[in-house]
């Protein structure tokens, strides 16, 4: 799936007489089947936030997103839903597991809402836990997981429905190096192995090094 | 139904929370029960018969308080045209020393016989609890109301002196919420000698040859055929035999109302009560669980659950969790009412009735209004972006 995006815009309004704040201002973005693309920058200047409008998870200002030639930005409420649910995969830095779900129903949280064959589901997801070295802790739940493992429950999850791109917002953020390694070669096969985008909110240097594309946000605009 | 079998994991407070709010509303509500079906049971005992008594006052009590009411009375009302049975009754205050003002019910001395056919086409028979009904040629023997037995520890075989005589009780009755709870119900030549050991008056009037046994009645009970109008017949009654007090009873039936209505008033104002305690209780728990958990409203609408499908989930759970805290509140409020009732009714009291149709009003009542709670709360986190519903709930 080819990924475009145009004019990128984000304004936050200010509270209690505070001025808007502009995080984006007129982001261009174009990624490839198969590309990693690390999103870099200092803290504050828009990196969570152009994950967020490319996951379609808030509405950009201004700007558009096409998916494969197809304006996403721009659907109604339901038709983004089914885009969110088996277009897109999301990794979030905070884990964001539900607590009240062991770490099996969690990854299959992701089928639930696309109307998959539980059966077929669970045996992906399944395998998908074997592969990411948690299937032994699938009937555990979040607060009885460490935060690695946590994160490699939140990528099966993000990854179940096999999605032509996926979103990584500092992935490896909240986890120590050995589990940083291990998700972000993972993220990289999604890249080889499937053809997937992805798009990658990184601090890290090597991460940034191993992609395929970079690029630096500053004060909410690309900068060279 | 997966969800309404298990407890609803994480929700053990919201399910307490409403337990809590939903035996308020059932207490409430079988304390409103218990004087609704109290008055409803008057009603239907007033519109069932109608009662005479002689003209002018004396001792009788319940609805033949009046004077006298002469065997040839009685004789004459049987003739009027539309009269199906009268029965004769001799009612009696248990005590006559002790002020019944504001009681809502008194104790009472129901003097029958129990081979003339019944008059009330609404209660001809009173259900027994245990024990007999009376018989005919049955003496010192006693059937005795519910409450009547509760206060005084009375069971079947028990002995009862009333007024210096001597009774054995030979059956309880099955309770009524109404006011043969507490009354005592006496073969009719023994209240007769009961009157008369009492009434010091009508004791040397009857000795002195004025009056036959069969005249000591202080009222009786009148039913009609069928397809009678009953206010007609007793207007009949009214102007065809003379020296008698005759109730209409459908005016009586307004006057019971009238005179209950500050009970009515008080019924009114516990069930808004429990309605507004249990609904508000109910309505702000189920809510702030669905806002507690707007992060993972986030996270799902992330993954790609529309409006309808977190609606419908919303649901389900708060379906199973009203269930189980109107559940839990039902066990709640039966515990705190058997206990107060079980202290009440050493006096012969009872406070709580919890009947099928509050049980089953909470049940429906507590599932509606957690549904609406729940798809308000629902739809109000809906119409945020699912990265501000995340970023609300971290």
């Amino acid at each position: 799936m080819v990924i475009r995006a145009t004019g990128l815009t984000k304004v936050y309004q200010g509270v209690d007489g505070a001025p808007p704040v502009r995080v984006l201002d007129g982001v261009d973005l174009e990624a490839r089947p198969g590309q990693v693309v690390a999103v870099i920058g200092e803290s504050g200047s828009g990196k969570s936030t152009l994950l967020n409008l490319l996951g379609l998870l808030e509405p950009a200002d201004a700007g558009e997103i096409w998916f494969d030639g197809e304006r996403v930005s721009h659907l109604g409420r339901s038709a983004q839903c089914r885009v969110r649910g088996t277009r897109i995969g999301y990794v979030f830095q905070a884990f964001l597991l539900i607590g009240s779900l062991t770490a099996l129903d969690n990854v299959l949280l992701a089928a639930r809402y696309v109307g998959r064959d539980r059966g077929e589901a669970e045996r992906e997801a399944l395998a998908l836990m074997e592969r990411m070295g948690v299937a032994h802790r699938r009937g555990h739940y979040p607060a009885q997981l460490s935060g690695g493992e946590q994160q490699r429950v939140a990528f099966c999850r993000a990854v179940l429905n096999a999605p032509p791109l996926v979103l990584a917002d500092e992935p490896t953020g909240n986890v120590d190096d050995v589990h940083a390694r291990v998700i972000l070669a993972e993220l990289r096969a999604q890249a080889r192995e499937r053809g997937a985008v992805v798009i990658l909110v990184t601090h890290r240097a090597e991460a940034a090094a191993e992609a395929d594309a970079s690029l630096r946000l500053s004060a909410g605009r690309l900068v060279p | 139904m997966r969800r309404l079998r298990l407890f609803p994991k994480g929700y053990g407070f919201t399910v307490l929370g409403i337990a809590v709010g939903m035996a308020g509303l059932v207490a409430l509500g079988a304390m409103g029960e218990r004087i609704s079906r109290f008055i409803e049971g008057g009603d239907r005992f007033v519109l069932g018969q109608i009662s005479v008594a002689g003209e002018g006052m004396g001792m009788g009590a319940g609805f033949t308080a009046g004077g006298l009411l002469p065997a040839a009375r009685i004789a004459e009302i049987a003739r009027v045209p539309g009269v199906a049975v009268v029965q004769p009754q001799v009612m009696l205050p248990i005590s006559t020393s002790t002020s019944h003002f504001l009681t809502v019910t008194q104790e009472l001395v129901m003097g029958v016989d129990p081979a003339a056919p019944p008059a009330n086409r609404h209660y001809r028979a009173l259900a027994l609890r245990s024990g007999r009904a009376l018989a005919a040629g049955d003496r010192r023997v006693a059937v005795v109301g519910s409450d009547f037995a509760a206060s005084r520890k009375l069971a079947v075989g028990a002995a009862l002196p009333i007024g210096g005589l001597e009774f054995t009780v030979v059956g309880i009755l099955d309770k009524t919420l109404t006011a043969p709870d507490r009354f005592a119900m006496l073969p009719l030549e023994d209240a007769r000698d009961l009157w008369l050991r009492r009434d010091p008056l009508l004791f040397r009037v009857f000795g002195s040859g004025g009056l036959a046994r069969t005249d000591l009645n202080s009222g009786a009970a009148v039913g009609w055929q069928e397809g009678v109008d009953p206010d007609e017949l007793a207007r009949r009654i009214q102007g065809t035999v003379p020296g008698v007090n005759v109730t209409i009873p459908g005016e009586l039936s307004r006057l019971l109302r009238t005179s209950t209505a500050f009970f009515s008033a008080l019924l009114v104002g516990i069930g808004a009560l429990g309605l507004v305690i249990g609904g508000l209780s109910l309505a702000n728990t189920v809510t702030a669980a669905v806002f507690e958990r707007i992060r993972d409203f986030g996270v799902k609408r992330a993954l790609g659950a529309t409006d309808a499908q977190l609606l419908r989930e919303v649901l389900g759970e708060a379906l199973g969790v009203s269930l189980w805290g109107v559940g839990l509140g039902v066990l709640l409020a039966l515990a705190i009412g058997t206990a107060v009732d079980w202290r009440t009714l050493r006096e012969g009291q009872q406070l709580f009735y919890f009947s099928p149709r509050l049980l089953t009003f909470a049940f429906v009542f507590a599932v509606l209004l957690g549904g609406l709670a729940a798809a308000y709360a629902t739809l109000r986190i809906a119409r945020l972006s699912p990265a501000e519903a995340i970023r609300r709930g971290a």
